[in-house]
């Protein structure tokens, strides 16, 4: 006679998971909570159109977002105002193309989004794939991948990012196919630093007698890498990810800052580089960009150590 | 199950790191043509210091490492070369008769998961029993091993190192093997919770049938749960025999050496203690003869010539040494 | 200048403050040592052996604190003295001798560095000279070749001589007191022999005050005069180790010495302590012991009982010690 037993949870019998000790480690690090509110801050800022300041596009009052394709007041009609200082219907002022300058920062924090998780997404997926195969397989494969990396890591990343970027730009000049372009650049350089992290990881994990447990059980490769490795380097992969993110924008506004990135995408590095010859007149248009992207690339940083204390698995027991 | 080793041999080659290519330039001996049998439902004890060798037999009995040379059977199939033919189905039908249980229960579980996931891992792997019979099969387990229900949704680390190393065993019975090799499997916990782990052993053994093979240092554990004890040295038996006999009579100069380094907790008996000088040396250049020749106090000059062979001296009483101690010649 | 005993612990109280809850690890601890003397600290994990040898030499770690009691070191208070004072004693007359050989030596720096740093440090002499008293150290603790030894780096060394040389080192400064955590838990069981029989040694030739701290009762019966045994942070039983090995007073002691399996006893059944050790964080009401304790009745559940002295040096933190008869795994 067989029944089916549904697995008994009680309260009593629930445990207590490394996640959930970490994450009551987190909460005591003022400093992570702290970069934690600020990430959060951004998320919503770039969602919902500048939220807690939220209007639409056609109410002209106080922290409105007007459209990147209407330079006002063209589209609500009246004079256009450029280099104009901070004030009632300009948060943030106007640059010196007359467009408002707050409008422009919350383009810039959802380009920010974009190019960090972007960016740091394709990287980590080529990080974790490299890393994972050539920690657990070691030999030629270890060698060959850990070459291939050296590669990467020695070419001078910046120069070539520039260099391909005005090629290819001139090839398509199109706003949102620039960003991403950036993106993909960015991230095909930055995975060689992750991924010999991720690697090293691997190989301290792979010492631990439970790998050999699975693998004396009859667990398969593939299994031991999916069930065992992978949930056991998770913690490396999320520290790493929060760093790269804010690392990813600051490689972007910097070379936009110089010049070089993306025309038309509204990037706070674009801002900057815009804003940089009228300095004198108006400080407020590189002012404010530049505040943003500080408290963006320090909230991910904050956040990112704490999280990599958090989920130390030294000081797990 | 019963179990023989044959003229088991691991070197572990030794490398020089060069710019691109590596070159080898010696070799670790860990195990060299050692051969034994296990009888049905018995306990054989593997004892040693480090670099003895006795945890590398074990993993290349279990092919965790592939031996250089030489040969495993179980119940006279040669284990061994099913795993070097790596075919899928008849791997992993030998990985089910045999089980290993680790030292440090501390590290073998991973953290992760939660204690119902990791029993039933082998369930996930083998499916040798109906899907829904897991839960059922898995609390029998936890039962068997003296642990509770609840304990299932818990973690690892929510445990003591006597009950990890419980949830261990129980993980080691879900496929129900025949043959488990268990190295060291108590000398992480505490003292007061080793016969615990000790008495389950030998518990299961005579409930379910299971033969061991039980690799310590401590040969006061050995003592109590092994029916035959092998003593091992820098890769090679020096000596194997029935318990008893072994520490009535132990012969060769090293198990003497050995049973008489281990203080006694008893006050009074403060004997003589054989002290071995020097250290034990590096497999890697293993001495010449008798590889236990240069620390020995009963070395003569063949000893460090040619390597005495393992015959058998005794009834059921096998040694390798020219020169050994005569019987009945130690302390209780 | 100052009166036996050396060395004089009452009521120590050391608590860790963890975001878990406060961890009582030392809880009314009381110890006392002569000089030339050898006091073995036994207990399982968590009985708080080692923190009151951190106490001692006040390097518990964050987030332990000690709470309250003295700590008598000839004569003077040391839990009075400030940070300044204490590490002039700390190496110079109070020395360590840690568990681990490998990780007690600094991998970047070689044997002569690391004990000279120690020499010069507190007599306030010249590298030369320091090297010459680190080479008759290493002399004395039985390394052969201490001239080459001393230029080398632990690395290139075995467990046995590294532990020697942490042996060494604490010898460096002539002190009065040394603390030995189970300074042969991670050796081999012949180098084990060494090492006890070189601290033996030692011990005799300077006149040296040691406390040992260890888990195995064999160690304890060979090399300690006295014994206190340790259980959940308390003090279970104090006295010479033939009181205590023969004539237990306390249950934990007793039924301590009646699971360890050992040489010296013929093959018996291994009785086993039920249950696990306590959390320390929320211990059981009054005795400590009282829920693994066969003898327990009303009165353990509720009071904590007090430190009763039996006669000189000998006693023992129970209610019913006068009413129980102990048996002794080793009464001949």
């Amino acid at each position: 006679m067989t029944t089916t037993l549904s697995r008994k949870k009680s309260e009593s019998s629930r445990g207590v998971s490394q996640w959930a000790l970490a994450w009551r480690r987190l909460k005591k690090n003022k400093v992570a909570i702290a970069g934690l509110g600020v990430v959060g801050l951004f998320a919503l800022f770039a969602a919902f159109d500048g939220w807690p300041f939220v209007l639409t596009r056609n109410d002209h009052g106080l922290f409105a977002i007007y459209p990147p394709e209407c330079i006002p007041p063209a589209c609500a009609g009246g004079s256009l105002s450029t280099n104009a200082p901070p004030s009632l219907s300009h948060p943030f002022g106007t640059d010196s193309y007359g467009y408002d300058v707050y409008s422009e920062i919350v383009y810039g924090t959802r380009a920010a989004f974009v190019i960090g998780l972007g960016a740091t997404g394709f990287a980590l997926a080529i990080a974790v794939s490299i890393g994972l195969a050539a920690g657990y397989f070691g030999g030629w494969l270890d060698n060959l991948l850990m070459r291939l990396t050296e590669v990467f890591l020695v070419i001078p990343f910046f120069l070539l990012l520039l260099v391909f970027l005005q090629i290819i730009i001139k090839f398509s000049p199109s706003a949102t196919g620039g960003l991403w372009l950036v993106v993909f650049i960015i991230g095909a350089f930055s995975w060689p630093g992750a991924a010999r992290i991720i690697r090293g990881e691997v190989l301290r994990v792979r010492e631990f007698e439970y790998i050999a447990a699975s693998r004396q059980i009859g667990a398969s490769a593939n299994r031991i890498l999916f069930r065992h490795l992978f949930p056991n380097v998770l913690h490396i992969i999320i520290v790493l990810a929060t760093l790269q993110i804010a690392a990813s924008v600051l490689t972007e506004a910097a070379v936009s800052f110089l010049g070089f990135g993306a025309p038309n995408s509204y990037t706070w590095g674009q801002l900057m580089n815009i804003a940089a010859s009228y300095i004198n007149q108006a400080w407020w248009a590189i002012t404010f960009p530049a505040i943003f992207l500080t408290l963006f690339v320090m909230g991910f940083n904050l956040l990112g150590n704490g999280l990599r204390d958090a989920l130390d698995p030294r000081l797990r027991e | 199950m019963e179990v023989e080793v044959k003229e088991l041999t691991k070197h572990f080659p030794v490398y020089e790191r060069g710019v691109i290519l590596r070159r080898r330039i010696g070799d670790v001996h860990a195990v060299d043509q050692v051969s034994f049998q296990i009888r049905r439902n018995e306990t054989l004890g593997l004892v040693g210091e480090s670099g003895s060798g006795k945890t590398t037999i074990a993993k290349c009995m279990l092919y965790l490492e592939p031996p250089s040379s030489g040969n495993v059977f179980f119940e006279g199939k040669n284990i061994t070369e099913i795993f070097k033919k790596a075919k899928r189905t008849q791997v992993l039908a030998a990985r089910r008769q045999m089980q290993y249980i680790f030292q440090n229960p501390y590290a073998s579980l991973d953290p992760r998961m939660t204690v119902a996931d990791i029993i039933m891992e082998p369930f996930e792997v083998h499916h040798h029993i109906p899907r829904d019979q897991w839960l059922n099969r898995m609390y029998e387990l936890l039962k068997m091993v003296g642990l509770e229900d609840y304990h299932a949704e818990r973690y690892p680390h929510e445990f003591s190192g006597g009950q990890r190393q419980r949830i261990c065993i129980a993980r080691a019975l879900a496929v129900d093997p025949k043959f488990i090799a268990a190295d060291e499997p108590v000398a992480s916990l505490d003292v007061s919770v080793r016969a615990q782990i000790l008495n389950l052993l030998q518990e299961l053994q005579q409930k379910l049938g299971i033969t061991y093979l039980y690799i310590s240092h401590d040969l006061s554990t050995v003592r109590h749960i092994c029916h035959r004890v092998a003593v091992m040295y820098l890769g090679k038996i020096v000596e194997i025999a029935e318990t008893d006999e072994l520490f009535d009579n132990p012969l060769h100069p090293y198990t003497v050496a050995l049973m008489s380094a281990i203080p006694v907790p008893d006050p009074k008996q403060k004997r003589h203690r054989i002290i071995l000088p020097g250290e034990v040396p590096s497999p890697i250049n293993p001495p010449s003869g008798c590889r236990f020749h240069p620390r020995c106090p009963r070395r003569i000059d063949i000893c460090s010539k040619e390597e005495p062979p393992l015959i058998e001296v005794r009834p059921g009483h096998w040694l390798a040494c020219y020169n050994p101690w005569p019987p009945k010649h130690v302390f209780a | 200048m100052y009166t036996d005993p050396i060395l004089r612990v009452e009521g120590l109280r050391t608590h860790f403050y963890t975001f878990a809850g406060v961890v009582k690890a030392v809880d009314g601890v009381g110890l006392y040592l002569n000089s030339g003397e050898t006091l073995g600290l036994v207990g399982e994990s968590g009985s708080g052996k080692t923190v009151t040898a951190q106490s001692i030499m006040r390097i518990v770690p964050t987030p332990g604190k000690i709470v309250e009691g003295t700590i008598e070191f000839k004569g003077k208070d040391l839990l009075g003295l400030t940070e300044a004072e204490m590490r002039r004693i700390r190496g110079k007359e109070i020395a360590y001798v840690p568990q681990d050989p490998t990780t007690t030596l600094d991998p970047v720096y070689t044997v002569g560095d690391q004990l000279t740093e120690v020499i010069m440090k507190h007599q306030h002499v010249s590298k030369r000279y320091a090297l010459n008293k680190a080479t008759e150290l290493l002399r004395s603790v039985e390394i052969a070749d201490p001239q080459i030894r001393i230029n080398q780096y632990p690395h290139e060394l075995s467990g046995g001589t590294k532990q020697r040389i942490a042996i060494a080192r604490a010898l460096s400064c002539e002190p009065s007191l040394i603390l030995a955590d189970e300074p042969t838990t991670a050796l081999d069981v012949t180098i084990q022999a060494q090492i006890l029989d070189l601290l033996k040694a030692l011990k005799e030739k300077f006149n040296i005050a040691m406390v040992l701290i260890t888990h195995d009762m064999g160690i304890v019966a060979d090399t300690c005069d006295r014994v206190t045994v340790f259980y959940a942070g308390q003090v279970c039983e104090t006295g010479t180790a033939e009181q205590v090995f023969e004539k237990p007073k306390h249950p934990y002691t007793e039924a301590l010495l009646s699971s360890v399996p050992s040489l010296a006893l013929r093959k018996q059944k291994l009785s086993v302590i039920p249950g696990n050790v306590p959390n320390l964080i929320q211990p059981p009401s009054g005795c400590r012991f009282h829920p693994r304790c066969s003898y327990a009745k009303q009165v353990c559940v509720d009071k904590d009982p007090e430190l009763e002295s039996i006669e000189d040096g000998r006693s023992v933190h129970c209610h019913r010690w006068k009413e129980l008869e102990l048996k002794s795994a080793v009464a001949s």
